[in-house]
């Protein structure tokens, strides 16, 4: 069990954490979520003591490791961290790396410790890597090693920093699925993630982390669905529905289909459709900023993109200005076949709203 | 580029060649009181001529009375000046008669102006202090004996005239040193006044010195080193007095206290002969054979490069253990960002690393171990270990800096105290970064201590300046000396290389990486 009471943590030129505290009960698979800058790190790291408490008391197993007197080193084999950045330790083979902690700490033979490293290797997927170099893997593998090493000294508590962030979109699911795994044999696991339907799976307890400390915490339900106060509802508002507004046929391409990409990684939307949801608004945009003489004109355009979980499809909504215009009737018709081809529902409407007279309505399916 | 770089070396071997040639020639023509022309055969001719000065001598002063437009430039000793010389770098170089004398009978390229440029008084020198006082005292005592009784014309007769097997000295350490023994500092490669002759230094000053003591009960021993450091270690007290052929100047007077003089005589310089007096050369392998033998065979001169690379190779191999030891022990007391340690490291640093490395070691030797009995391969070690020590301590901080903070916090988050990680995680990774200027650092090392002759240290290149000014052989003991320190340099290179290959982890054989350890692979 983790409890922490008044935990403040600052720096220089800002504090992350103004007054924290909370009960970690053992088995909690627990996700937190929030803002940049909220302290959801800080949070980790000052429970296993990478980072030192401004003021405060944290206790880990009955252990107060803010006591000056505690040997750190102890409470920490049984209390393992997964980096954002792998930190493999890029001298050692993948087999060495996971062997290395239990010969060198607890005192196992190196037979019994690679028996274990071989287990461990074959429960991520990778036992035919254990000879490998960390440089000789992809990000995904890397991050699994990683995993493994971890669990060589079989720890009670697992912290995971934003385990999948520095990863491709195409290798997220490969350690989403070890993690999955782990969530199941009772340990205690606390990770800093965005990605709210990997979260919903397996956490029993979300801490939506704003304003200095745990803002709010409760189920996954509670949070994602119905979310109590106001920042989170914000938050999560934005985590489910990404806004992009355009005014020129010249706009940034890469930055908005960057932003659809981050979007999708958040909402676990498949790849396939994230291609799909990149070319619809490419060419969508590319109508509405051409007049009836195809010639590019300045026209605002209001998007406003939703994932639904439940149903497992994308909506994708475009208000623009001008005079009625149905683009889906007088728009080219190369454009108008590639959109017909990608989406499986779409429509026009005139609306109220005098600065965007014009709501397209366009549907993806996975 | 290349091109002129490929005619710059295609001239220096020309050079060589030439010079071998040239050098090789013995001088069997005895010299006589006949002069042979020379290309300037007045001082007047060398008006505005370039001239050399041998570095702490006393010539430079008497060339700008005498010929105030000529164009001086300073040489470290005079096998330096000889090739400068020869390759027309310089018009005349002063010396004192006999030296020049003796020096013309080695080498047929040159002769002298019949001219003197000055005369003067040779002393010894004694420091200012009551010790010296009274030691300078009985010695001029001897000297007033030695004259009297025409003893020192009868050395003077056996060291200037040119029969070798004449010029016997007394067995130095049969000297009785009942009353204690004197150190004498002396440049060893001014010959007839002193030289190294087989592994004895002998010479007129030499003998000199060796009757004073028996006369006195001292017993005498003869330290070797740089003319500009025989002034600075008896005025430290490193030795009791110098016998180096030091001409009495005001100048030294107010550094050090002169005997009376013991020889007078005039200086002269030294020129190309004229085209006419050259004789024909001998053939080009005729020539190195000679070389050869002057150099290495010879009095048994390759006994004394044996010395200088074994004081080479012990200031170096020492150099380096005690450096790597104290460079790394600073970067562990600095490790933590301690500040005090910090700032203490940091003045140490620039200190040592700021400071020419000459200078460093005659302070090391002259001021700070002034009054220790301490030997000068001891104040090399101390000094090239600070350099040295100073170098591993960069090097760790650029090593160990290299290695990404993640891979600390990866250790401790499993349990690794601060130690451990330290030792266990980031060194294995940082040392095989920096093996490399590791290894370039330890073969610079071994070239820088060639400037240990400064401190009285034989090694290999003050060996090869002993022989040279023996032979006045300008390139072939060089061009030994440059093979001995490539030949050094690469055995230690290889070694440096074995240890490498064992603290890259990456670099270790497959087979032995899991010894002993099956793997169950179900693959």
């Amino acid at each position: 069990m983790i409890k922490i009471e008044h935990l403040r943590k600052e720096y220089e030129n800002a504090t992350p954490l103004k007054d924290v505290s909370v009960e970690i009960n053992d088995g909690d698979v627990i996700s937190i979520i929030g803002p940049s800058g909220t302290g959801k790190s800080t949070l980790m790291r000052c429970i296993n003591r990478l980072d030192t408490p401004t003021s405060g008391k944290i206790w880990v197993n009955g252990v107060d490791v803010t006591d000056p007197a505690t040997d750190l080193s102890i409470v920490r084999r049984k209390m393992g961290m997964v980096f954002q950045a792998f930190n493999l330790f890029e001298h050692l083979t993948v087999i060495e790396n996971i062997m290395f902690a239990p010969v060198e700490l607890l005192g196992k033979s190196k037979q019994e410790a690679a028996d274990r490293a071989m287990e461990l290797l074959e429960m991520v997927g990778l036992a035919d890597k254990y000879f490998n170099y960390p440089d000789e893997l992809s990000g995904g593998q890397k991050q699994r090693i990683a995993i493994a090493r971890t669990l060589a000294m079989d720890p009670d508590i697992i912290l995971f920093d934003e385990p999948t962030s520095a990863l491709d979109p195409t290798m997220v699911g490969e350690v989403q699925s070890v993690i999955r795994d782990l969530s199941q044999t009772g340990k205690t696991l606390i990770i800093v993630t965005h990605e709210m339907n990997f979260a919903r799976a397996i956490c029993n307890r979300v801490f939506y982390m704003d304003e200095g400390g745990i803002y709010e915490d409760g189920t996954p339900e509670q949070i994602f669905d119905y979310p109590q106060k106001e920042n989170t509802r914000r938050f999560i508002k934005k985590l489910k529905i990404l806004e992009i507004d355009i005014n020129t046929p010249d706009y940034n391409a890469i930055e908005v289909f960057e932003k659809l990409d981050d979007y999708c990684n958040k909402n676990n939307v498949i790849p396939a459709t994230g291609k799909k949801m990149r070319l619809v608004f490419e060419e969508t945009v590319g109508l509405i900023m051409k007049d009836a003489y195809d010639i590019p004109d300045s026209v605002d355009v209001k998007s406003h993109i939703e994932y639904s979980a439940a149903s497992d499809s994308v909506t994708m909504t475009f208000d623009y200005a001008g005079p009625e215009r149905n683009v889906l009737e007088d728009g080219d018709e190369i454009s108008l076949n590639i959109i017909r081809s990608k989406v499986t529902e779409m429509s026009y409407e005139k609306t109220d709203d005098k600065d965007f007279s014009n709501r397209l309505v366009l549907t993806i399916k996975e | 580029m290349k091109n002129r770089i490929f005619k710059k070396w295609l001239l220096a071997l020309t050079a060589v060649i030439m010079l071998s040639q040239a050098l090789s020639i013995c001088a069997a023509s005895a010299t006589g009181d006949s002069i042979p022309k020379g290309e300037f055969s007045s001082l007047a001719d060398l008006k505005n001529s370039r001239i050399g000065i041998p570095t702490g001598s006393s010539f430079g002063d008497m060339v700008q009375q005498k010929l105030p437009d000529a164009k001086t430039s300073w040489y470290n000793n005079q096998t330096d000046l000889l090739i400068a010389l020869d390759t027309d770098k310089i018009d005349a170089f002063p010396a004192d008669e006999p030296v020049m004398r003796y020096i013309m009978g080695e080498n047929d390229m040159l002769t002298y102006v019949p001219e003197y440029l000055d005369t003067f008084e040779f002393a010894y020198g004694f420091p200012k202090n009551q010790k010296g006082q009274a030691l300078c005292e009985q010695f001029n005592e001897y000297l007033v004996k030695l004259r009297d009784d025409g003893t020192l014309l009868t050395m003077e007769e056996k060291w200037f005239g040119s029969d070798e097997s004449q010029k016997e000295i007394p067995d130095i350490s049969a000297l009785p040193g009942t009353n204690g023994k004197l150190v004498m500092a002396s440049d060893a490669t001014y010959m007839p006044f002193e030289y190294v002759r087989g592994d004895e230094i002998v010479g007129y000053d030499v003998d000199i010195a060796i009757g004073f003591c028996e006369e006195y009960g001292y017993g005498l021993e003869i330290k070797n080193m740089s003319l500009d450091a025989v002034l600075p270690a008896v005025q430290s007290g490193k030795c009791d007095f110098a016998g180096s052929g030091l001409t009495i100047t005001p100048e030294r007077a107010e550094s050090v206290l002169f005997s009376d003089p013991n020889y007078s005589g005039g200086v002269v310089l030294g020129v190309r002969k004229d085209a006419s007096e050259m004789a024909g050369g001998a053939g080009f392998f005729e020539g190195i054979k000679s070389s050869f033998e002057k150099t290495f065979i010879r009095e048994s001169r390759y006994k004394l490069f044996i010395e200088g690379i074994v004081n080479t190779l012990l200031i170096t191999v020492l150099s380096v253990i005690f450096g790597t030891a104290l460079g790394f022990a600073v970067y562990m007391m600095c490790r933590k960002n301690n500040p005090v340690a910090r700032a203490i490291t940091g003045f140490c640093l620039w200190l040592v690393q700021g400071m020419p490395m000459v200078v460093l070691l005659m302070i090391l030797y002259y001021i700070v171990f002034a009054s220790f009995a301490i030997s000068g391969v001891a104040v090399a070690v101390i000094g090239f270990t600070l350099t040295f020590g100073a170098a591993v301590f960069g090097m760790l901080e650029t090593g160990v800096g290299a290695i990404s903070h993640g891979q600390y916090e990866a250790a401790w988050a499993l349990g690794f105290t601060e130690n451990r990680t330290f030792f266990k995680i980031i060194l294995p990774q940082a040392l095989p970064l920096v093996m490399p200027s590791y290894k370039s650092q330890i073969v610079d090392l071994t070239k820088a201590t060639a400037i240990v002759g400064y401190i009285a240290v034989q090694d290999l290149t003050k060996m090869g300046d002993i022989v040279r000014s023996r032979t006045y052989e300008a390139f072939f003991p060089l061009i030994a000396v440059t093979v001995i320190y490539f030949v050094l340099e690469a055995l230690i290179g290889i070694f440096v290389s074995k240890i490498e290959v064992n603290i890259d982890t990456k670099s270790r054989k497959k087979e032995n990486i899991l010894k002993g350890v099956s793997i169950n692979d179900k693959d």
